[in-house]
């Protein structure tokens, strides 16, 4: 069983094709980074598989379970336990970083309330943020706020975690560090990971196998 | 699902509210003895050339009283939001202070001062005093007690506006101009939305102004079929005689629908915790200061002082507190329920609109402003033929009908609020919410919400301020013997001494303001900080 | 947010209560009476028949919301007992919309037939008389209110708009009482003669106190109200002399709503407002309201009715006319 199937998948807005035609299949585990010019359809195709955009044709599977066809989405964003990070974080100004998490674990409905509190702790452990959390948003550096996203998008240890080209905005030296934290979470939780960038070098180091779209 | 049944509940909820009032009128007016007939309407149609001149009036005067209260609102609040003008916060309470009186009390204050025999005219050389007190009556009087009544309207929905942008869309902006390029070709194009709707809300509010033109003799529309319907007691003709205003409200929105529709703005999420960013005024910081308090002191302090000097006298507060004071109190708590519920189903209609959930959105945009545009009275008349069953005594015999009338006329306010305050919510932290397995609700209740407080509180206080004054279909179905403070102002104006009533419209301003005040101390204290 | 919704929940459960509160010992009454003047008669009452008064009062007439559009809108399912009217006007306009009902008040003895409707759908009682406020030391003072048609007077003389209160009762008399073609002659004649148009019989009588102009026709409230204040003004009853047309009195009507919810109560509240008793408190306050029961004690200010000529009219008719000279006054006010 894959993790992600795409059948013919087309999505179009206002008469401008985004998505075409396309299948694709990302095995359990796989990292998959889509490579390709702005305006190619990486980002509409991240969420057709979220579940924020609903094909106009074609099917999507999640773990073998049909979650969208031809024109409707069969199971919500909310129910696909996917994990996120969006180009521009989304992160939510209110709450502080502990905030963020526990929201996520509130409506996980694997989890336990009595096991936030440690889960919490181990993320933020993982993404080195420990004596941050209770900081919000905009007392963070921008490093610590993708790291930050990337916390939201894994505690809930989901199968699948997509992002949106997440290190476009970082220096250097912090991009490289953070492809190296990705990938120990990586091998950590084994997720498959969808990885959009327009970047070749990240393309190559984070993902396994590459996708260029057009 | 659970979106979907919710905004549905929302609509269902402003169907009763609002369109069934609107429905039981509209049959009153082609069900003549029983029989289906449009002879009103044919009867409208071939009124005498005055009504079409007293249309044309009612167009010019709020035409007029748009284009000038809409530049003048969104100035000051420019001046109040973004820039370091000194004293800006007492200055915009000060400037919003005529939001709080029904319109025709202002024109009162004015004729106060300027009349023959008013205060300004006491002072002044006769030549001029007579200059004033001729231009008091007719359009220039009406224009000018609509503007001040109404600019602090567009400032409030300015200022609510200018909250929500993400101040790097500015600093981007000022990297390579100043900052008068900045706001003129990044900030106001924001804002928008925000803009158009005060503009057109002075324009619908002046439109269907009775009180103001009466009181100063200008025919308009709305005093011409009213005083007609007044005088035969024929409520089919009142609701026929509404339809060329409903028919202008139309025009209006479609204009606006094809002038923002090239103009939606999808954002990036915004910076948190970002400030809002100030423009410095350097040594235009003085003369600006001055202006705008010399315009305070000519639109609020002058017309204000006025109505204070008529109060002054030894027991016209005692009085005007014995007599009004459980008014005062219902007001309050009316108001109060007033706003939370306008608050509650305009969120869910403005989200409705601004996300285009369902295919309705534009209908229901479209009933809100044509249910704003109506005059109360048919709106009342409305509500009364609705609700004025033995089935619904229970209802019809308590305050809850007030709240109906608010409901029913202000929707479009907190509705429209809502969305303007939506445009800056980046769809993403939802959506991320979304993906994280929140259900809508939970999105809303703590993403949405949270992130537009500034302009949901905003639309809560623009609720209350026009809850508290309102005077049009709550004066028809209030239970008796529970008027509200502006209604116990208006019965008592005949006969009522100068010095009482201008004592319990001090207390309206007054109590309006402390309760305003109090909210604003409260979500200071309590509320998110972002 | 939980504040606010606790304030609604106390608001709506509020608001159950107060639907609650027209049970009971209660009366609901409509009151187009000036609310400075009735409402003190109305605490009275409940003070002492120790029944409860649920009032509704009306705006000025220049707002089209009165309460007697309420009470026509409620006809199906009444929620008022009793309708207090400024004016018989409105009073036989319900009548003609089906919305009261007979009752001969035991207090109405001794009030002329002139100011009761025959059937007993409307009793009149403290009345206002139409006069001519003139300023003091005027030389030519009116007589009669064909003084507006003087050349004596010519541009020196103010009205109220003709389109509303009792200016407008007062033109539709007068309409009755001449005729179409004598009564339109005299509107002309006061058009031609530059009458000056004023917002009420309160500015009218404010702008002859003023010296702005020689005389007024104003309510005898006005006169009275202006003379307290001790201002440079007298008040004439019109058109006294033998052969005149005497002067149109404005009586207040009361009437029983037809299918009340209280309608014992509503009946009480009719009696105690017919009464002498209550008709000498009018007279006594700053309504300054006639008495039409005889020998009623009045200030020295306000003539007895018994010594006043009155205009004959049947108000049933006058109400007829006003509806039908609406355009016509319009169009004589716009010019």
């Amino acid at each position: 069983m894959n993790a992600i199937e795409l059948r013919a998948v087309t999505k179009a807005y206002d008469g401008r094709t985004a998505v075409a035609d396309i299948t694709l299949s990302i095995e359990r585990g796989e990292r998959v980074a889509l490579a390709g010019p702005s305006g190619c359809g990486k980002t509409t195709l991240l969420r057709l598989v979220a579940g924020l955009e609903v094909p106009d044709s074609g099917t999507i599977r999640i773990n073998g379970t049909l979650v969208a066809e031809h024109g409707r989405n069969l199971v919500e964003p909310e129910q696909r336990h996917i994990g996120m990070v969006f180009q521009d974080l989304a992160l939510w100004p209110h709450m502080t970083v502990h905030g963020h998490l526990d929201f996520v674990l509130r409506y996980d409905k694997r989890s336990q309330p009595a096991d936030r509190p440690s889960r919490i702790r181990e993320i933020l452990e993982m993404v080195r943020l420990s004596d941050r959390g209770r900081a919000k948003p905009g007392e963070l550096s921008g490093g610590e706020q993708q790291r930050v996203a990337l916390a939201r998008a894994l505690i809930a240890k989901p199968t699948i975690v997509l992002m949106d080209e997440p290190l476009s905005s970082l220096d250097p030296e912090l991009s490289l560090h953070l492809r190296g934290e990705i990938l120990r979470l990586h091998a950590e939780l084994s997720f498959a990971l969808v990885y959009v960038t327009h970047s070749r070098e990240e393309a190559a180091d984070l993902g396994s196998r590459v996708i260029h779209m057009l | 699902m659970q979106r979907r049944l919710t905004l549905l509940l929302a609509v269902l909820a402003l169907a009763v509210v609002g369109l069934l009032p609107l429905v039981a009128m509209v049959v009153t007016s082609v069900f003549v003895s029983g029989k289906l007939t449009l002879a009103i309407y044919t009867k409208l149609l071939s009124n005498p050339l005055q009504y079409w001149i007293a249309l044309g009036h009612s167009l010019t005067l709020a035409t007029l009283s748009a284009v000038c209260a809409t530049p003048l609102g969104v100035a000051l609040g420019l001046l109040f939001g973004k820039t370091d003008l000194p004293f800006r916060r007492t200055l915009t309470v000060l400037l919003g202070i005529p939001l709080l009186l029904p319109p025709y009390v202002l024109a009162i204050c004015w004729f106060n001062l300027l009349a023959s025999g008013g205060l300004l005219a006491q002072g002044a050389p006769v030549q001029l005093a007579g200059l004033l007190s001729h231009a008091l009556y007719g359009l220039p009087g009406c224009w000018w007690v609509m503007v001040s009544a109404l600019a602090p309207a567009v400032m409030i929905l300015t200022l609510v506006s200018l909250h929500a942008i993400d101040p790097r869309l500015e600093e981007a902006g000022r990297l390579v101009a100043r900052w008068p390029v900045v706001l003129y070709r990044i900030t106001l194009p924001l804002v928008l939305p925000g803009i158009l709707f005060g503009g057109l809300l002075v324009f619908l509010l002046t439109l269907g102004e009775v009180g103001v033109p009466v009181f100063l003799r200008y025919p308009v529309y709305a005093v011409e079929t009213l005083t007609q319907f007044s005088a035969f007691y024929d409520f089919g003709a009142a609701t026929a005689a509404a339809m060329p205003l409903l028919l202008v409200t139309l025009l209006m929105l479609t204009l606006e629908r094809r002038f923002l529709r090239a103009k939606v703005y999808n954002l990036r999420p915004s910076t948190p915790g970002r400030r809002m960013l100030r423009v410095p005024l350097g040594r235009w910081r003085i003369p600006a200061f001055l202006s705008v308090s010399l315009l305070g002191a000519v639109m609020v302090v002058l017309p204000i002082a006025a109505l204070v000097v008529a109060s002054l006298s030894p027991f016209a507060y005692w009085e005007a507190w014995r007599q009004a004071a459980s008014s005062l109190g219902r007001s309050l708590v009316l108001a109060a329920t007033g706003a939370t519920l306008l608050m509650l189903l305009g969120f869910f209609c403005g989200y409705l609109i601004r996300t285009r959930t369902m295919r309705l959105w534009r209908a229901l945009d479209t009933l809100t402003l044509l249910l704003f545009t109506l005059p109360g009275t048919v709106i009342g008349m409305g509500l009364i033929a609705l609700w004025n069953r033995p089935g619904t005594a229970f209802v019809y015999a308590s305050a809850a009908m007030v709240i109906l009338a608010y409901l029913a006329q202000y929707i479009a306010l907190t509705s429209r609020i809502t969305v303007a305050t939506l445009f800056n919510v980046p769809q993403s932290l939802e959506e991320a919410a979304q993906i994280a397995g929140a259900p809508w609700l939970a999105r809303i209740r703590h993403i949405v919400v949270p992130v537009g407080l500034p302009g949901l509180v905003g639309g809560w206080l623009i609720g209350f301020i026009f809850c508290m004054r309102d005077l049009g279909a709550s004066m028809l179905v209030y239970p008796p013997g529970q008027e509200t403070l502006s209604v116990r102002i208006l019965t008592l104006m005949a006969n009522g001494t100068p010095s009482l009533i201008s004592a319990l419209c001090v207390m309206l301003v007054a109590v309006a303001l402390s309760a305003l005040g109090l909210l604003g101390l409260f979500f200071r204290t309590a509320a998110p900080r972002r | 947010m939980g504040l606010l919704l606790l304030v609604v929940i106390v608001a709506i459960a509020g608001m159950v209560w107060t639907a609650s509160r027209r049970n009971g010992n209660v009366v609901v009454v409509y009151v187009s009476e000036d609310q400075v003047f009735s409402e003190p008669i109305l605490k009275d009452f409940e003070r002492d028949s120790g029944m409860r008064v649920l009032a509704v009062y009306d705006t000025e007439e220049t707002k089209s919301a009165g309460v007697v559009n309420r009470l026509i809108a409620e006809k199906a399912n009444p929620q008022a007992d009793v309708y207090w009217a400024n004016e018989p006007i409105r009073a036989e306009v319900l009548r003609q919309q089906g919305v009261s009902s007979v009752y001969r008040s035991p207090s109405a003895e001794g009030i002329p037939d002139q100011f009761r409707e025959p059937h007993g759908y409307w009793t009149g009682f403290s009345a206002r008389a139409r006069m001519l406020i003139v300023a003091n030391g005027s030389v030519d003072k009116p007589g009669s209110v064909l003084a507006y048609t003087d050349p004596r007077f010519r541009g020196k003389t103010v009205i109220a708009n003709p389109l509303f209160g009792t200016t407008t009762a007062h033109m539709a008399a007068l309409f009755t009482v001449w005729g179409d073609e004598r009564a339109n002659a005299f509107l002309d004649a006061m058009r031609r003669n530059d009458v000056h148009l004023a917002s009420s019989n309160g500015d009218s009588a404010d702008q002859v106190a003023a010296g702005n102009f020689e005389f007024a026709l104003v309510d005898s409230d006005d006169v009275y109200n202006r003379r307290k204040q001790g201002r440079p003004v007298e008040g004439i009853y019109p058109d006294q002399e033998g052969g005149g047309l005497g002067c149109f009195i404005v009586p207040n009507a009361v009437l029983l709503v037809k299918d009340s919810p209280h309608p014992q109560a509503g009946k009480k509240l009719i009696d105690y407002l017919l009464s002498p008793a209550t008709e000498k408190k009018l007279a006594n306050s700053d309504a300054a309201q006639i008495p039409l029961h005889p020998g009623v004690e009045t200030p020295v200010d306000i003539r007895r009715l018994e010594t006043l000529k009155v205009m004959s009219v049947d108000y049933a008719q006058v109400a007829a006319k006003m509806q039908a000279i609406q355009p016509l006054l319009k169009d004589w006010a716009g010019r």
